[in-house]
């Protein structure tokens, strides 16, 4: 498994637009929201103390004289597609995030068509290197737990390959903050217990796990293990991709209101963009960002899936009131619309079923057609803010 | 007696070198071996036993062979720590050469001096089971100025450790150049490649009395240019191939160096191995034909 990471990717894409960039501190953030936060930031603006998520007040506070970017998603994405296609002459199965310069390529098997995985690894970059002007890091192990974790000790520029028979070695001696999917609650725990090494953490057995962890017992052991037989999940093409829209809140809030009519709003865009696709969903997820950097996510499905504002509200609802636990302020909300299929033609079984849902869709092809022509803030439903969300 | 497949040190010949021009009756021990050893083809191949998982591969090399050429120090920073753990799993007989990385050969980084003395840990862990550190230079490191200043800055940092260059380019085949490497005591590498203009020749200088060392990537001229290792190094040495360099290069060298080292490069369904032991029985036969 090789583990292509771009550090500070859109940093990186920026740079390779305008060479001045370089060498300077420079921070991304988007500079008409209502509450700015930095979106990425250069190396140089790191070690100045500014990291993802800080207000951009804060940020330019700590790093003086840095020059400030709006964020160009769609260029970001035209990089990772330019890169995506050059990993894919050498895999068909390729996982990459959005926009953030994370690739895994499973290269399992490929070895009589291209030879030794290092190579492939080392052949990637040096093309990445000269076609794209961006320098990844490349690492190599045996799942995508060994590879990531690798990929976290290179950083900013470099390569490591774990061979086989090696992980357990290979991790060892590591901090266990080096582990992904842990949350902030476990870290603090595993330090509690003074298990700050992953060797330590495999020196306990999934009883052992089970009391402080619960469930999350089997996870610890496996990963601590460098065992992880997860597989690489190919990007969703096109439509076939989830609809996801996220709101930060121009100041951390706790006010219920506040946060069903920013979820109200995100609905009426995801409703909007699956009528459009002419398709339904069967899920929606609601992820709540807490200001102490703490993140909930829980979801409400339906059967047959819709595409109208008014079920997706009620399960936007339900999902919400799943997702919100705790007392700490709000930064920001998610909507996420997946288990997409295509809108069915078939009519209802029952006319008076019919004849409401036939009104309810007028009712949204009208909003549609405003929307279409005076922009999505036109025109909500209920208690929706109006001038909120974007896609991400 | 010699014989290609010793017990103790297979892949192992005793060339017997008769007396020459100023020089006595001598013995030059040549070790067969090959670049790299950690091939998942080579189990599809037949030289490792099916299922063999790569944690197992190092010991069933070291049945057939008692040198190893570490190729993945080419492409990231030799580890101690990983390092010492190859060599206390490694066979007892089994020596190592190790390829310099790539960022000081092939890149060659502003920051070369802080990867030089990176390496030189990293490698520490082979002490003297270190045949030579592999300088295997780019085809296009020309023999410019600024390339001749930055080689003997390389090998000033290499000092005390046992060094052989590969050059790719037809412009390092100069008088110069050999005797700079014979006053450094530093290996000119042997190569075999396909006969393809520009490349460096196939010579048998020695400019180390104590180690000779060839390489043996196979003569594909087709494959050579595609850009694709599989077709590069997709090449078997007939019988006759392996005699026929034998009888022209092999005395030569043996003749003049205390050790040798032979490595085949050819990796490509296992026929690095597969010649890597014919070779050791051509040399056995030889052996014993002289005495």
């Amino acid at each position: 498994m090789l583990h292509f990471n771009v550090a500070d990717f859109a940093v990186a894409v920026e740079r390779v637009t305008d060479s001045s960039l370089r060498g300077r501190p420079l921070l991304i953030a988007p500079l008409r929201a209502a509450r700015a936060v930095v979106y990425d930031m250069s190396e140089e603006a790191y070690r100045e103390g500014v990291e993802k998520g800080m207000p951009l007040k804060q940020a330019a506070r700590i790093c003086r004289g840095a020059a400030v970017l709006p964020p160009r998603v769609g260029l970001y994405r035209k990089a990772m597609q330019a890169f995506f296609k050059e990993l894919h002459s050498y895999s068909p199965l390729i996982e990459c995030g959005e926009a953030d310069g994370h690739f895994f390529a499973d290269v399992t098997g490929t070895h009589r068509l291209y030879g030794p995985a290092p190579d492939i690894g080392w052949r990637l970059r040096r093309h990445a290197r000269a076609s794209l002007g961006i320098n990844p890091i490349w690492t190599l192990g045996t799942n995508k737990l060994i590879a990531k974790v690798a990929s976290r000790l290179v950083k900013p520029v470099g390569e490591y390959i774990v061979d086989p028979g090696e992980e357990a070695a290979f991790l060892a001696p590591l901090p266990v903050t080096v582990l992904p999917g842990l949350t902030c609650r476990e870290l603090e725990k595993l330090q509690d217990f003074r298990l700050t090494t992953i060797g330590a953490l495999a020196g306990l057995n999934r009883h052992q796990l089970m009391v402080p962890f619960g469930s999350r017992c089997d996870y610890l052991h496996d990963i601590s293990r460098g065992i992880d037989d997860s597989m690489v999940c190919r990007p969703a093409a096109g439509d076939e991709a989830p609809l996801d829209f996220e709101h930060i809140f121009a100041d951390d809030t706790n006010d219920r209101h506040e946060v069903e009519g920013a979820i109200a709003a995100l609905v009426g865009r995801a409703g909007a963009g699956l009528r459009g696709r002419r398709q339904v969903a069967r899920r929606v997820g609601v992820w709540l960002r807490y200001s102490d950097g703490g993140h909930v996510v829980r979801q409400a499905s339906c059967r047959t899936g819709t595409s109208g504002d008014f079920l997706l509200r009620t399960l936007a609802r339900d999902a919400l009131q799943r997702a919100w636990i705790r007392r700490t302020r709000i930064r920001s909300c998610r909507l996420v619309c997946d288990r997409l299929q295509r809108q069915s033609p078939q009519l209802l079984l029952f006319p008076e079923q019919e004849g409401r849902e036939i009104g309810r869709r007028k009712v949204l092809t009208a909003m549609d057609t405003l929307r279409s022509r005076f922009g999505h803030g036109v025109i909500g439903v209920g208690r929706q803010e109006v001038g909120v969300g974007g896609e991400r | 007696m010699a014989s290609e497949n010793s017990g103790i040190s297979p892949g192992r010949v005793e060339i017997h070198c008769p007396p020459a021009a100023g020089r006595p009756e001598r013995i030059c021990p040549v070790s067969v071996g090959t670049c790299g050893y950690s091939y998942t083809e080579w189990v599809d191949s037949g030289f490792y036993p099916p299922g063999t998982k790569s944690t197992a591969m190092l010991g069933l090399y070291g049945r057939s062979f008692s040198v190893v050429e570490l190729n993945y120090t080419w492409y990231q920073m030799a580890r101690a720590e990983a390092l010492a753990r190859m060599v206390e799993k490694a066979p007892p007989q089994l020596l190592f050469a190790a390829k310099l990385t790539r960022t000081m050969t092939h890149e060659r980084d502003d920051n070369w001096r802080e990867q030089l003395a990176l390496y030189r840990q990293g490698i520490a862990p082979l002490k003297k089971r270190l045949v030579a550190v592999l300088i295997q230079l780019p085809p296009d490191f020309d023999r410019s100025v600024a390339n001749r200043s930055y080689l003997a800055a390389l090998l000033d940092g290499l000092q005390e450790l046992p060094v052989a260059v590969e050059f790719r380019h037809h412009s390092w085949a100069a008088d110069p150049v050999f005797a700079e490497l014979e006053r450094r005591r530093v290996t000119l590498v042997t190569v075999d490649a396909p006969a393809l203009p520009g490349l460096f020749p196939a010579l048998d200088v020695v400019t180390n009395p104590a180690l000779f060392y060839g390489r043996f990537h196979g003569r594909n001229r087709e494959g050579w240019r595609s850009g694709n290792m599989q077709k590069k190094f997709n090449y078997d040495y007939s019988d006759e191939e392996l005699r026929a360099w034998c009888s022209s290069r092999l005395l030569p060298l043996a003749a003049r160096a205390e050790q040798g080292v032979l490595l085949f490069n050819n990796h490509v369904r296992a026929q690095a191995p597969q010649n890597g032991k014919k070779m050791a029985v051509i040399l056995a036969e030889l052996s014993n034909g002289e005495r």
